[in-house]
């Protein structure tokens, strides 16, 4: 079973809302929509919302650093709003980071980050 | 003997039929229906006398400062005597079953809660069969062996009596100081907003690795809540910081980031700022300041205000 | 090496990447089930998806199995994450932070060994990984 994320426009930037876990094979998918994406629209900002997942694995993690790099090559900015306590201790106790991608609490701050609001 | 006394108690209450726990124990004390039958025999005495140990046990008992402590009033006093009659009559004569048990179990848990010490209580105990012993070799002069293997059969109840209100007491005791602890780990931080989307969270005391974690949850469902953009975790008010508490504060802060909040470390003393050191941490990776009110202002900079 | 499985043992076979999704999802409601706090079901979910991604990338297929443990008045999931691959022939080497020969993070198995209670790692030559995991209820 294959599950495609939803990516929304708004102004200039693209919302990916995540609303389920998903496995590695639909996260790569997802990856290379958004750069089609940012590239077909000439997006200038990426909203990853993950407020629906309930963990943050390396896998999914390494995916996400990569989408935001690849994003940033293509002259736009991407960040990650929703993630949750829980799923942040994990994160942490894990060793993961998330480099310098921005981060917000949910979808609004993150408009606002972006200065869509 | 701790397995076998309390596992004879576990499940003992309202349970009056057979019971091999029950049994069990009664042989670790080697008692058996002949010591419960002489006993009973010591009735008449024991009634007889009773009142006036107890009495003279009072006496003994009310000089003692601290312990006449124990009373709020001469009502109090009277209540506790009766209650004593009680708990001596049925040492001499009460069945040995599973209500009796239960009965001299909560005894020890009472005496935990209300400070009746096992010194206070043993020696209460020593006192009343000490009396009794002598008034009963007194009174039966004429058959010493008999005399002496009652006392005997009574010194063995008593001791299994003492037993099973201990191992209550040390319950009781050891579950009191795992509920004080887990109150004072449990006590918890206030996250206080300074104003919409900064957050302030003093700690103080001891951070325990409990405490830390209910922190660190506490700030994160913290920041959801109040939609914080910031947070500045003052740590002046803490005791101790060891290096297994500097890593876990610099991982709470790594994670709030993770949420999206700004955080913000302040109240470091030199000591704390070597632990940091020493878990690796570089000022860069860290938002710090000196005190707190450099760090609010640091905070309310990172929100670009 | 054949481990007996417990009775109460549940495994799921692990073959494809839907499988470590399966098997986390089962990992996380065993947690919620014995009333782990949600952090620590989170954390019992992650290390399952770790141990079960690596067999995907590096094994083909193996299988985890979860065990509820006891042991006085706490309770405790066991994970044990198994294998027949071409298993690691230096383990001191795979357990630090950021070796990887998939061009990953190198972070699942010194991650997963930080946030479970006890952590066992195995890997007789010719006989795959065996991983055997524990995180305790706290009290
Ligand atoms: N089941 C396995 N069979 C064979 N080799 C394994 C197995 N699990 C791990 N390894 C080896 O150990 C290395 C480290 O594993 P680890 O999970 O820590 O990192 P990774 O999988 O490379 O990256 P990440 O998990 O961070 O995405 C792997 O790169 C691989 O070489
Ligand atoms: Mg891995």
């Amino acid at each position: 079973m294959t599950v495609t994320v939803p990516i929304l426009r708004q102004g200039s930037a693209l919302i990916a809302s995540i609303q389920e876990d998903l496995c590695d094979s639909d996260i790569l998918n997802l990856q290379s929509r958004i750069l089609e994406d940012v590239i077909r629209y000439r997006a200038n900002a990426v909203i990853v919302d993950v407020s629906a997942i309930g963990i943050l694995d390396s896998f999914g993690t390494k995916t996400l650093i990569e989408i935001a790099h690849s994003v940033k090559l293509r002259g736009a900015k991407m960040i990650i709003v929703g993630i949750q306590p829980d799923v942040a201790i994990s994160m942490v106790l894990l060793g993961l980071t998330l480099k310098d991608i921005p981060t917000a609490l949910d979808l609004d701050h993150g408009l606002a980050l972006i200065g869509e609001t | 003997m701790r397995e076998v006394i309390s596992s004879s108690l576990s499940d003992s209450e309202g349970k009056p039929e057979f019971d091999q726990d029950l049994v069990d124990a009664m042989r670790w004390f080697d008692l058996s229906d002949h010591d419960r039958a002489l006993t009973s025999e010591l009735g008449d005495i024991a009634d007889d006398v009773g009142e006036r140990i107890i009495e003279a046990f009072y006496t003994h008992l009310l000089a003692d400062e601290t312990a006449s402590r124990h009373f709020r009033d001469d009502a109090h006093i009277a209540q506790v005597k009766k209650g004593q009659m009680r708990y001596f009559r049925e040492l001499i004569n009460a069945d040995l079953d599973s209500s009796y048990i239960a009965d001299r179990r909560r005894i020890g848990s009472i005496h935990e809660r209300t400070g009746v010490t096992p010194t206070l209580y043993i020696g209460a105990y020593a006192f009343y069969l000490n009396k009794l012993a002598n008034v009963v070799l007194d009174r039966m002069e004429d058959d010493p062996a008999k005399a002496f293997s009652m006392v005997l059969s009574l010194f063995k109840i008593a001791h299994f009596d003492m037993a099973l209100a201990l191992e209550t007491y040390a319950d009781t005791r050891e579950e009191a100081i795992k509920a004080r602890e887990r109150e004072l780990s449990e006590l918890p931080t206030p996250v206080l907003q300074l104003r919409p989307g900064l957050l302030l969270i003093p700690v103080v005391g001891t951070l325990d690795s409990y405490r830390a974690r209910a922190l660190t949850i506490q700030l994160l469902e913290g920041i959801q809540e109040h939609r914080a953009r910031a947070v500045v975790l003052d740590i002046t008010g803490v005791a101790a910081v060891d290096s297994a508490v500097a890593n876990h504060l610099i991982q709470t802060m790594a994670a709030a980031r993770l949420m999206g909040a700004q955080p913000v470390l302040t109240g470091l003393s030199a000591e704390v700022a070597q632990s940091l050191v020493k878990v690796g941490v570089t000022a860069e990776a860290l938002s710090t300041a000196g005190d707190l009110q450099r760090g609010i202002e640091l905070a309310e900079h990172l929100l670009g205000e | 090496m054949q481990v007996p499985a417990p009775l109460d043992a549940m495994v799921q076979a692990i073959r494809r990447d839907a499988d470590v999704i399966s098997a986390r999802q089962m990992g996380r409601a065993l947690a919620e089930d014995l009333g782990f706090s949600r952090p620590d079901q989170a954390l019992v979910a992650t290390a399952i998806s770790e141990l079960a991604r690596n067999i995907v990338v590096y094994a083909d297929h193996g299988e985890i199995e979860l065990t509820t443990l006891q042991q006085g008045d706490r309770q405790g999931i066991r994970i044990i994450a198994r294998d027949h691959g071409p298993g690691i022939a230096d383990l001191e080497r795979a357990l630090c932070d950021g070796f990887s020969t998939g061009n990953s993070l190198g972070l699942g198995l010194p991650g997963t060994r930080r946030i479970m209670d006890e952590f066992d790692i195995r890997s007789p030559p010719g006989e795959g990984v065996t991983i055997i995991a524990v995180k305790w209820q706290l009290r």
